[in-house]
């Protein structure tokens, strides 16, 4: 197929340049309700998304369209000169595509030493043994297992092509003494290590048991907040979001070059960089959409802004080195330990609905499903509660912990404790 | 534009490989989806044309062996059908370590029904210039208006459904689209920026076109107004809901929660709860892709299941879920419509469409001046449900605050309003006599599984805590 929509482009006089993305997925994938198996997935399918671009009047446009496995070679020369027309129709300031480049990569991963099915059953008996209690119980179990390769081809006769294999667990831990109550568990990984998995839910397990005797505290509390891995990830995302090149370009970015994103810093000094890549991260990736190799880049040295990153476009329209659109964010750990956590009171959100960033309007907050309060004396698990604060008071007094852990696509401090937070 | 003549020409290859697939299992469907969609956009200085994200082409086979429930997601089905009969069930198979563990559950219902469904569509009569020509005459309108803006931009994008659905005894087929508009401004005041959007939303591209001009003068303000808004003071207030408040929390509080399958799994508090005051007297919700003209009405579910107008609750009681048909096989119940899936490539779930509150007898200036201090909430950022222990996050994009009966020009954002479910509903004391459908948004079920969904009501007042 793409050896045809290439010669079909090709022959297209009015066409500039093109791209031609494709990502095939092989899945197996397995849904359990409590600890039977309800429903098997598999799927094989590919996705095709052309691109061309067209120079007139000094200008460059361009346009997309799908391509499917049954799509007809009249139907593809028809897409394509719609799509001509479209692109004419756009009128961007030119830039060029990423210059010719040949990769072949595939990432090994121990997910592909067995068969899909037999690996997903592994992954779902290492969930299953987390729960050795009998007031606990897995509601829930949904195991992914994908072979995804995708590629880039443009016109300056780039070609890279990138395959690896990811899984994804869907768990639901739940704790079933007095009210039944239950934590949403999702996460994805590139390495099968059935200890890791068992692991992971285990503590699951034990936060969600502490969720069944939290109580909403009966008096007000007025402490530190500490957000755990997961929500230091979305904290430092919505920073990093700001800092993309397309936010730059039009001048909506809430944060600049040679900015303090914390003025008046008395925590630790927050670093932050884009990487393409972080160990066990299935958001590793070696090139973006645009066939761009990845370029890692520090974004915030010692709480200030010092690059911005992004696509091969914006990158030249600004003027900047083209990074490509990096996925994973590092970020340096502080010099908090757990003893000076409990130097003074705290509150460390386990669970949350979500944490809220709202680096315009310089909140942060969200409603806190399972917390652990630490009074100065003890810790007791709490529920029922909201934390709000303003971003900029947050940043400024953040203490991030020593040890570091993965989270998805965020490599950096396990846990990090911030300051100026209203707990109701 | 009509019904897909790709999928018309596979229908015959649909019927071909369900009968090989029976010689293996005691149930087989198909859902064939052809869908095509496009977003045309215009900022301040770039402007696209692009192919739409819910673009796809595909089948998705259902089978049931008298056990358990299998799919199989593929491009395309032409060719030899024993063979791929054979690569389907091989490519199905389970390891022998867990093959013991398989539920056990009665097939599917298969009820004899053929039906051909369209909606009236007028994509046809756009060119992409008309389009793209409307798109950047609004976005520099939005420009000239305020030197603080530092971008606008207005957007319409638009998606076109054939889905084709056959099993032994089913064979049914539905053609029908939506159309969206967007309006944002960017404003910049000092430090700080601000982000205003305008919504418009038909199953007729040109009402969606046409409406947008004229929000502009209320983006404007919008943006102008929220430059100035401040942080709430975190505490416990009265306040009214505008619809799309209304509307989130209708989703985030019961919606999930009357998903079926999370009454399967034993997931959702509301199974015990059938037959019981869950909310205020005067509150009525309802649920169902026939319940409202909107962006998740269709004609038949992923399930090949027909369109409902579900009751989800009728005078503060809990009087049914919602369910698509694996959930619906497993409790005994008869499925509902909707089962949803993200794309033909993703499982089927039990799945909201357009769900709302119904409208009450309050006017909403009496709802106004009987508050003496609160806020009044607008725009739905983003919620979270959590069915099993119904707790709810809502984050409204903006607050204005009522005094003594009256709404100032006090501004306060971002808003996020928590607590617990049966505490919010049951403290409802009005709801307006107006009422409204957004047909603008998705929803995720936990942090994937994304549909198109609408949600709103009337004007709700209730007291709840805001941080």
């Amino acid at each position: 197929m793409r050896n045809d929509i290439i010669s079909v482009l090709k022959e297209n006089a009015n066409i500039s340049a093109y791209k031609v993305n494709t990502t095939t997925t092989e899945s197996y994938e397995l849904f359990f309700v409590h600890n039977t198996l309800e429903t098997v997935r598999s799927t094989s399918t590919t996705d095709t998304t052309v691109t061309v671009y067209v120079e007139h009047d000094e200008k460059l446009g361009d346009a997309t369209f799908s391509v499917y496995a049954s799509t007809t070679l009249d139907e593809l020369k028809e897409k394509t000169e719609k799509a001509v027309n479209k692109a004419l129709l756009v009128n961007n300031k030119p830039y060029s595509l990423p210059e010719c480049e040949e990769l072949v990569a595939s990432i090994p991963s121990t997910l592909q030493k067995d068969s899909p099915k037999d690996v997903a059953a592994k992954i779902a008996k290492a969930v299953f043994a987390a729960n050795d209690d009998e007031r606990g119980s897995i509601n829930a179990l949904e195991v992914f297992m994908n072979k995804i390769t995708t590629s880039v081809v443009n016109s300056n006769g780039l070609n890279k092509q990138e395959s690896k294999y990811v899984a994804a667990v869907e768990a639901i831990p739940t704790w079933n003494e007095g009210e039944s109550v239950e934590l949403y568990k999702y996460f994805k990984f590139s390495e099968l290590d059935e200890n890791a998995i068992t692991n992971e839910i285990k503590e699951a397990m034990r936060e969600v048991s502490q969720r069944g005797i939290a109580q909403k505290p009966n008096v007000p509390i007025n402490c530190n907040m500490v957000l755990c891995a997961q929500e230091l990830s979305e904290l430092f995302a919505n920073i990093t979001d700001e800092l993309g090149y397309a936010s730059v370009y039009f001048g909506q970015n809430a944060f600049s070059k040679g900015d303090s994103i914390a003025k008046d810093q008395t925590g630790d000094a927050i670093t932050v960089s884009m990487k393409a890549s972080i160990p066990g991260s299935a958001d590793s990736a070696v090139f973006d959409a645009d066939g761009v190799t990845l370029s890692d880049v520090c974004l915030i040295k010692d709480g200030v802004v010092t690059n911005y990153y992004g696509s091969n476009r914006y990158a030249q329209y600004l003027g900047e080195n083209v990074t490509g659109v990096l996925k994973c964010i590092s970020v340096e750990t502080g010099t908090l330990t757990e003893d000076e956590m409990k130097l003074a009171p705290y509150i460390e959100c386990v669970s949350m609905s979500g944490l809220q960033v709202d680096v315009y309007n310089d909140y942060i907050g969200g409603e806190v499903r399972l917390g652990y309060y630490f009074d100065g004396e003890k810790i007791t698990p709490v529920t029922g509660i909201s934390v709000s604060g303003k971003l900029s008071t947050a940043l400024s007094t953040a203490r991030l912990l020593r040890e570091a852990s993965v989270k998805g696509n965020y490599y950096g401090p396990q846990k990090g404790m911030f300051g100026g937070i209203t707990v109701i | 534009m009509a019904f897909s003549k790709f999928l018309e020409s596979k229908r015959n290859d649909c019927k071909e490989l369900v009968a090989e697939l029976l010689k293996r299992y005691s149930y087989a469907s198909i859902l064939g989806s052809d869908v095509s969609s496009f977003g045309i956009t215009a900022n301040k200085s770039t402007s696209a044309i692009n192919e739409g994200t819910l673009s796809e082409c595909g089948f998705v086979v259902k089978l049931h062996n008298g056990r358990s429930f299998f799919e199989y997601s593929l491009d395309d089905i032409s060719g030899d059908k024993v063979a791929l009969a054979d690569k389907i069930a091989s490519s199905l198979e389970v390891s022998s370590s867990i093959s013991d563990d398989m539920i056990e559950c009665n097939t599917i219902n298969d009820e004899p029904l053929v039906q051909s469904f369209s909606r009236e569509c007028d994509r046809s009569t756009f060119t992409d210039k008309d389009i793209l020509d409307t798109c950047i005459k609004i976005k520099d309108d939005i420009l000239s208006r305020d030197e603080r803006i530092v971008n606008a931009m207005a957007s319409v994008s638009c998606f076109s459904v054939s889905k084709l659905f056959i099993s032994k005894n089913r064979e049914l087929d539905q053609y029908y689209s939506w159309a969206n508009g967007f309006a944002i401004a960017v404003l910049k005041d000092g430090d700080k920026i601000v982000q205003a959007r305008e919504t418009t939303y038909s199953h007729l591209l040109s009402e969606a076109i046409n409406t947008l001009p004229s929000k502009v003068d209320r983006l404007v303000d919008k943006a102008i107004k929220l430059a100035s808004a401040k942080p709430i003071v975190p505490g416990v207030y009265d306040v009214i809901t505008d619809p799309s408040i209304t509307g989130l929390i209708a989703h985030e509080a019961f919606g999930h929660g009357v998903e079926m399958d999370q009454f399967v799994k034993d997931r959702a508090l509301a199974k015990q709860y059938l037959g019981d005051y869950v909310a205020s007297p005067i509150c009525n919700m309802k649920d169902g892709a026939a319940s409202a003209l909107s962006t998740a009405s269709y004609f038949f579910d992923d399930d090949g299941v027909l369109a409902h107008d579900t009751q989800i609750i009728k005078d503060g009681i809990l009087v049914s879920g919602i369910s698509d048909v694996v959930s619906a096989t497993q409790l005994g119940t008869e499925p509902t419509g909707n089962g949803r899936r993200q794309s033909f490539k993703r499982k089927a779930y039990s799945r909201m469409t357009n769900t709302f509150f119904e409208a009450g007898n309050d006017k909403l200036e009496d709802m106004i001046s009987s508050i003496k201090h609160g806020y009044m909430l607008f725009e739905t950022n983003n919620g979270m449900e959590d069915p099993k222990n119904w707790q709810i996050q809502c984050t409204a994009e903006y607050g204005i605050e009522i005094v003594d009966g009256k709404l100032t020009d006090n501004y306060v954002s971002p808003v996020v309003m928590s607590g617990s479910v049966p505490e919010l509903l049951k403290s409802i004391t009005m709801i307006s006599d107006d009422f409204k459908v957004i047909g603008a948004g998705s929803c995720g079920k936990g942090y994937k599984e994304w549909v198109r969904v609408s949600d709103g009501g009337p004007a709700l007042k209730a007291r709840v805590k805001l941080a």
